[in-house]
């Protein structure tokens, strides 16, 4: 016990932190750089645009709340704002719900080999561009499509989903499964075996332990996967217009009207920062709900 | 067959479990009768985890069966058992308060909310932890989390107790301590205990019984006691410690002996009753290391062997005398510290080691 005094870490040097820092620097500001850049600046800019007027179809900069007190007014902005919530809460409920059963496969019934798979096949999505799988999803659902022509013979259909709230939830999760069924099956497979199977030994089926043990287990990548399906269908913009035929308008399509109808950029504005706002808002909830430590344990 | 007066309460009869190629369990046999507390000892790797994984039901025996009860119950779900286990790492829930991880079982059965925190409250007390029922498992110490694994197991009242290396992950005071508290509840509830343990001093210290296995099959079962004074292979006298296995070539010594004469020197030793053990043929003595004597000069009674002092092992209050005999076999005898303190020993001494005739058996072939 007596060598434990002479054997003491020496405190860390001035110049030993300051190697330390600029370490850090070295590989920390090139991407701090990028976003600010590309991120907040751009940010900053769009922000201030919101107190520019437009004279005679030109933008002017100005210091008004005009374009905030009309777009906070319009009925036709409420309405969207709260249709495009809803959807996109809706997507997030739905995409959860739908890649659960999947996800559970994948983490706990498949061999790696056919999870590595699979997880190889969910990416594969990503490889085309996001209107093109749009496009496709138009060929299944359009009047005279495949969907359609399958359920014929059953006497069943035709279903139109095209032009609709439901057109719009189906491009949504063309957008935002293949992304929740991944994270959900990371969070899924982090879950310690012995948690379930102590479950098991304590009296709980298979079904109850799901509830029980895996979900509060795999909360915080479950609220993960919702919370991106939710930023992810919030903005979308494709979606919407071309399996929704922009009836109601979204959010993201109100922007694209307000420029497309009187060059009027700084409402369009207006609604992009309302609706920055309103994703920090939703994720710092979400993130909250998932890592607060009152809910943590019940 | 119906009365099931002469079954013991569980039968493990030629269970086997494969994972494809891999055996884990190769043929086990025993049985644990009511109220016992058993040990399944052995090295890494030797199957007992998976022998008890197979009575908790987490895994389905590929040979063989399990009865309980005389009833087979191989295929019974895990939930729809009555066994349950403390995990090597105690498995608690982390996102429940240490009394709603108490309470775990007890909800599973369908209990009034106020009927299980009673039952969880009193488990808690008799553990000492109804202190921390409101914390989170991540506030607690190890020994704590532990005694939240007994309580969470012990709230369902069960008629048998798994426990999966439930002293490993403590430190040594500590399980010492726990040691003594698990064979202390085992008597006090009169349940059955089934206690999985690669610790030979463990198992030696709480369990009535103790079946020792390695490589997939039961080596011998028996009392504490009995094995340690009577291995019945080598695997079981070299894994259980503290024995001497002297090589050598038998021949005939009188009536009822043998005497065996080898590189350790030569001694006499009872004839074994069971197995025939010709002249010339290649025998194993063994001869135990608390039952030799070390002296300064001989005394013409008994086996004696000459030796010189290699080294001393002080463990608390007893010390391994690790020797050489003259013919170059080694030869370890174990001391209390007092009787070191009274005759001291060291390195180079010559002394001579002896024993009593009736102490040295036989391993068969």
């Amino acid at each position: 016990m007596s060598d434990a005094t002479s054997i003491q870490t020496p405190p860390p040097s001035a110049s030993a932190k300051a190697s330390r820092l600029r370490f850090a620097a070295f590989w920390g500001l090139p991407p701090l750089l990028w976003q600010l850049a590309f991120f907040v600046v751009p940010l900053g800019f769009l922000v201030a645009m919101t107190f520019w007027s437009v004279k005679s179809f030109r933008l002017t900069p100005d210091a008004t709340l005009a374009n905030w007190i009309f777009i906070l007014n319009a009925g036709f902005f409420r309405n969207a704002y709260i249709y495009t919530f809803w959807l996109a809460g809706l997507t997030a409920l739905l995409a959860s719900l739908i890649a659960f059963p999947a996800s559970y496969a994948m983490a706990f019934l498949l061999k790696p080999a056919t999870r590595r798979f699979l997880v190889f096949m969910l990416v594969v999505p990503f490889f085309t561009s996001y209107p093109v799988r749009i496009y496709s999803t138009q060929i299944f659902f359009s009047p005279q499509g495949i969907i359609n022509a399958v359920i014929a013979p059953l006497g069943l259909g035709p279903i139109s989903v095209l032009n609709s709230p439901a057109g719009t939830v189906v491009g949504y999760l063309v957008l935002t499964l293949p992304l929740v069924v991944l994270l959900q099956t990371f969070a899924l497979g982090n879950v310690p075996r012995t948690l379930i199977e102590a479950a098991h030994n304590l009296g709980c089926g298979r079904l109850r332990t799901i509830l029980t043990v895996i979900v509060p287990s795999a909360r915080v990548g479950l609220i993960v996967a919702a919370t991106f399906a939710f930023v992810l269908a919030f903005g979308d913009y494709v979606a919407p217009v071309y399996l929704g035929g922009s009836k109601p308008p979204t959010l993201s399509i109100l922007i694209a009207d307000q420029v497309k109808s009187g060059n009027n950029w700084p409402r369009a504005s207006v609604v992009a920062v309302v609706m920055i706002v309103t994703l920090i808002i939703v994720m710092t909830a979400m993130l909250a709900l998932a890592y607060g430590r009152k809910g943590a344990r019940r | 067959m119906t009365g099931a007066t002469a079954a013991p309460m569980l039968e493990i009869d030629r269970v086997a479990k494969r994972y494809g190629e891999t055996v884990a369990v190769a043929d086990v046999s025993f049985t644990i009768e009511k109220g016992e507390f058993i040990a399944l000892m052995g090295p890494s790797g030797c199957g007992k985890t998976t022998t008890l994984r197979m009575i908790a039901g987490l895994d389905v025996p590929s040979d063989g069966e399990i009865r309980l009860w005389g009833r087979r119950i191989n295929e019974d779900a895990p939930w729809e058992r009555e066994a349950p286990l403390v995990w090597q790492n105690y498995a608690l829930f982390p996102f429940l308060s240490v009394v709603k991880n108490v309470e775990f079982g007890l909800k599973q059965r369908g209990l009034p909310a106020a009927e299980r925190r009673r039952k969880a409250m009193e488990w808690m007390e008799r553990l000492g932890i109804a202190g921390f029922a409101d914390r989170g498992v991540d506030q607690l110490s190890g020994g704590q989390r532990q005694r939240v694994a007994l309580a969470r197991a012990l709230a369902l009242e069960p008629e048998m107790l798994l426990l999966d290396e439930p002293l490993s992950a403590l430190d040594p005071h500590l399980r010492v301590r726990m040691q003594s508290e698990l064979v202390r509840l085992h008597r006090e509830l009169g349940i059955t205990f089934v206690c999985v343990t690669h610790s030979h001093s463990e198992a030696f210290a709480m369990a009535d019984r103790v079946v020792i296995m390695s490589e997939g099959r039961v080596q011998q079962i028996g009392a504490p006691r009995e094995i340690y004074r009577r291995a019945s292979n080598r695997f079981v006298a070299e894994f259980v410690g503290g024995n001497n296995l002297f090589s050598g070539t038998a021949s005939g010594a009188g009536e009822g002996m043998v005497r065996v004469d080898g590189p350790f020197g030569s001694a006499l030793a009872p004839r074994p009753t069971d197995v025939e053990i010709l002249d010339g043929q290649a025998v194993t003595l063994v001869v135990a290391a608390d039952r030799i004597d070390l002296a300064a000069a001989p005394s013409g009674a008994g086996n004696e062997v000459e030796a010189r002092v290699v080294t001393l092992e002080f463990v608390g209050s007893s010390v391994t005398v690790f020797l050489e005999t003259t013919g170059g076999a080694e030869l370890r005898v174990q001391r209390s510290l007092h009787q070191i303190e009274n005759t001291p020993l060291s390195p180079g001494q010559a002394v001579f080691a002896r024993w009593a005739q009736a102490e040295g058996f036989f391993l068969p072939a």
